[in-house]
């Protein structure tokens, strides 16, 4: 499943996912703060490339998350 | 489970992976074995807060398939998560006050590759009508340290997943004013209070600001609790336990009149969690007069700080093992 699309609006925040997973939200989190200090293609796809490496780490744990950004 | 120092030596001595949290006359009288540990007088039990300097509040991982212990000082303590099992759970425990706790609070948040790893953890520390000073322990070593931190890196079964949660009884006040700093830092004069700067201190005290309750921000949904340590009308700073972060946007948090009864509220529905390890802020025991009061299925050393990923303050962490 291909979340590109919403894992970069998450991180600029044009759109909201509220997780019921603690270290997905601070995650989230964590990403639009260093996107927000340094808006570059480059910043982009280092969060891209961290959001993508969690969801393949916690794939058994985030299913519903993934399902749900899916549909956003 | 809240032992005896004899049932804790039984525990090492069997080759059991724990941690340990109590006094460090006791600490100090443990064998060596697969532990780490941190100094404590305060817990909360399966039967309620306590002050004891008798017994000793141990954890067993019993799901560890391997274990190691690490040492980190400021320069390296951001390595956890390299040092880390590519699946486990990573416990960290912290001198009160030291350099490498303050770095923590202070870097953690930015930290690459924090959220990647399970770690949770407190920071340690002291009686406090007695004074003293808070360490930590690696029982693998035998070492003791005030100013290093002490991590023990468990690795876990291919079919399992630690999984850290935390329970915070503070909401913000989104009624009240927004607050913001201007730089990360553990202590402010100046902030903006609804976009106007302002003296902290002076606004606290203007508008009688009751410091017990903490700054509160929401990261996605998660509320993170800042405490207020000191308010110095002298020098018109304000300390805080853990970092201001810029760019955070904080709000004071509303009342929470009965702790105990809050925390029950909101510890219902998790009946069922199971947890490994869990700790509780010396904040909460102490303005909320928990001595004597569970939190039920939570139980574990009230801390000077506590760790889920990031340092949090007046707040329940926790760690579960679940199956994947």
């Amino acid at each position: 499943m291909n979340l590109d699309r919403q894992f970069q609006q998450l991180i600029e925040g044009e759109i909201k996912y509220q997780s019921a997973n603690l270290s997905l939200n601070l995650l989230i989190s964590r990403l639009q703060r260093k996107y927000s200090s340094s808006q570059t293609p480059a910043e982009m796809q280092q969060c891209l490339q961290e959001m993508k490496a969690f969801f393949e780490k916690y794939a058994s744990i985030v299913a519903k998350d993934a399902e749900a950004l899916s549909k956003l | 489970m809240f032992v005896t120092l004899e049932e804790a030596k039984k525990l090492i001595e069997q080759g059991k992976v724990l941690h340990i949290a109590g006094d460090e006359d006791l600490l100090a009288q443990l064998p060596r074995g697969n532990w780490i540990g941190g100094t404590t007088p305060y817990f909360i039990t399966d039967e309620g807060g306590i002050t004891c300097k008798d017994k000793l509040f141990v954890n067993e991982i019993a799901a560890a398939v391997e274990c190691k212990t690490a040492v980190y000082d400021k320069s390296n303590v951001l390595n956890i998560s390299q040092d880390a099992y590519a699946n486990g759970l990573s416990l960290l425990v912290m001198p009160f006050a030291s350099e490498v706790a303050i770095c923590y609070a202070q870097k953690a948040p930015d930290a690459d590759d924090i959220l990647m790893n399970p770690t949770i953890g407190w920071i340690s520390g002291y009686d406090l009508s007695a004074g003293g000073s808070a360490k930590a322990y690696d029982g693998l070593t035998g070492s003791v340290y005030a100013d290093k931190a002490v991590a023990l890196h468990i690795a876990l079964p291919e079919d399992k997943l630690a999984v850290i949660g935390i329970v915070n009884i503070f909401d913000r006040d989104d009624n009240g004013p927004k607050i913001e700093f201007m730089e990360d830092t553990l202590s402010v004069k100046t902030c903006l209070v609804d976009g106007r700067e302002v003296v902290l201190a002076d606004y606290l005290a203007e508008h009688n600001i009751n410091t017990k309750l903490p700054l509160v921000a929401d990261y996605n949904s998660v509320l993170v609790n800042v405490s207020i340590k000191d308010v110095s009308e002298d020098s018109k700073t304000v300390d805080f336990y853990a970092p201001v972060f810029a760019g955070k946007e904080y709000r004071f948090a509303t009342p929470v009149n009965d702790y105990a009864a809050s925390f029950a509220e909101h510890l219902q529905g998790m009946a069922g969690v199971k947890p490994v390890f869990s700790c509780n802020c010396i904040l909460n025991y102490l303005y909320g007069e928990l001595d004597g009061k569970a939190t039920p299925p939570f139980a574990g050393p009230v801390t000077f700080g506590e760790v889920a990923y990031q340092l949090l303050n007046q707040t329940l962490v926790y760690a579960e093992i679940i199956d994947k």
